[in-house]
């Protein structure tokens, strides 16, 4: 359960947000989550209860915003999408890329009252 | 009326354990202590690998142990009889480590007399690859019946090792394991690991890696 101790993090980062804006309630949390990074968005919103419990998130609703995990072709430029194309250039079938999006894992924004 | 607002965060929660990690690296560097990653997969040899490695290197050098694991002390108790300063770290269900809790472990193993620390990570290809737990190398342990296809499955955890460990070689003529393909498709991912072949059982190859391992102490605590 990788998504539980890193969800935990996530808590006391909020949390010390939270306290430097005198932020009394949370309504949503919003993650930037990249295609490629090890978390899975499902297993997240299943266990957030669990990890905000007893903390100022308890009761806020989780959204996750999916970064692409994009790649631009060495040979010929072309950017595409690397888990759609499993990694191959759909313009020249190479495989060698460079990495552009995908692997982010943000704590984007909360709204609070 | 409610008022609502909307605060904007926008931090990468990896970057904070990237910078702890770097913070751990720079007091061991301080306090000259060696830290060693050490990852593999469960039943891998990881804790005989030890055993070898303090028989090799425990007169010259003062070596403390981390066993970290999900629950249970058995791995603590077979290091503790080598004479090695050992802690047993509970990760409690978490599969991996990070550079909080290697800071934690550190400090309970009261590692700044200890020149060689060593940080036997929960026995798992995936997610210990991910976080940086601190330490001044990292290396992993692949056992020849685990097979030679693995850093084709693993590549994230071959690419951020300084040295691979093929243990049991032993076994070899019960199983089907390509050593040139294995260091080939390693090569790929990480121009740079060193692959060093041992026997945990039988001693073979563990002078080698005594070799690396002190040579990497003397380094880092000259």
């Amino acid at each position: 359960m990788h998504e539980l101790g890193v969800l935990l993090e996530v808590v006391e980062q909020v949390t010390q947000v939270a306290e430097e804006n005198e932020v009394e309630k949370i309504q949503k949390l919003v993650l930037q989550v990249g295609e490629l990074c090890s978390m899975i968005p499902k297993y997240m919103k299943k266990i957030y209860p669990a990890a905000v419990d007893g903390s100022i998130l308890e009761g806020s609703k989780l959204e996750i915003e999916i970064i692409p995990g994009n790649g631009r072709c060495r040979h010929c430029g072309c950017v595409y999408n690397l888990i759609e194309e499993k990694g191959i250039c759909p313009s020249c079938g190479e495989n060698d890329f460079e990495l552009l999006s995908g692997k982010e894992f943000f704590i984007k924004e909360i709204v609070a009252c | 009326m409610e008022k609502f607002r909307v605060l904007e965060i926008k931090k990468s929660v990896f970057e904070d354990n990237d910078r702890e990690a770097d913070e751990v690296r720079k007091e061991l560097k301080e306090k000259k202590t060696f830290l060693l990653n050490l990852m593999s997969s469960p039943g891998s040899g990881k804790t005989t690998t030890l055993m070898r490695t303090i028989e090799a290197l425990g007169n010259e050098m003062k070596i403390g142990v981390m066993e970290a694991d999900i629950d249970s002390d058995v791995d603590a108790h077979t290091i503790a009889s080598s004479g090695a300063k050992v802690i047993q770290l509970h990760t409690g269900g978490m599969c991996h480590l990070d550079a909080g809790m290697t800071r934690q472990g550190l400090e309970g193993l009261k590692a700044d007399d200890v020149d060689l620390a060593i940080l036997e990570n929960v026995g798992n290809l995936v997610c210990p690859a991910e976080f940086d737990t601190g330490a001044s190398k990292n290396a992993m342990i692949l056992s020849v019946p685990e097979g030679d296809d693995k850093p084709l499955k693993y590549p994230l955890m071959f690419s951020i090792v300084d040295v691979v460990l093929i243990n049991k070689i032993d076994t070899l003529s019960c199983f089907d394991f390509d050593f040139e393909a294995f260091e080939e498709r390693v090569k790929k991912l990480n121009p740079a690991a060193k692959v060093i072949p041992v026997s945990a059982k039988t001693g073979e190859g563990i002078e080698k890696w005594a070799d690396w391992l002190r040579g990497e102490v003397q380094s880092w605590n000259a």
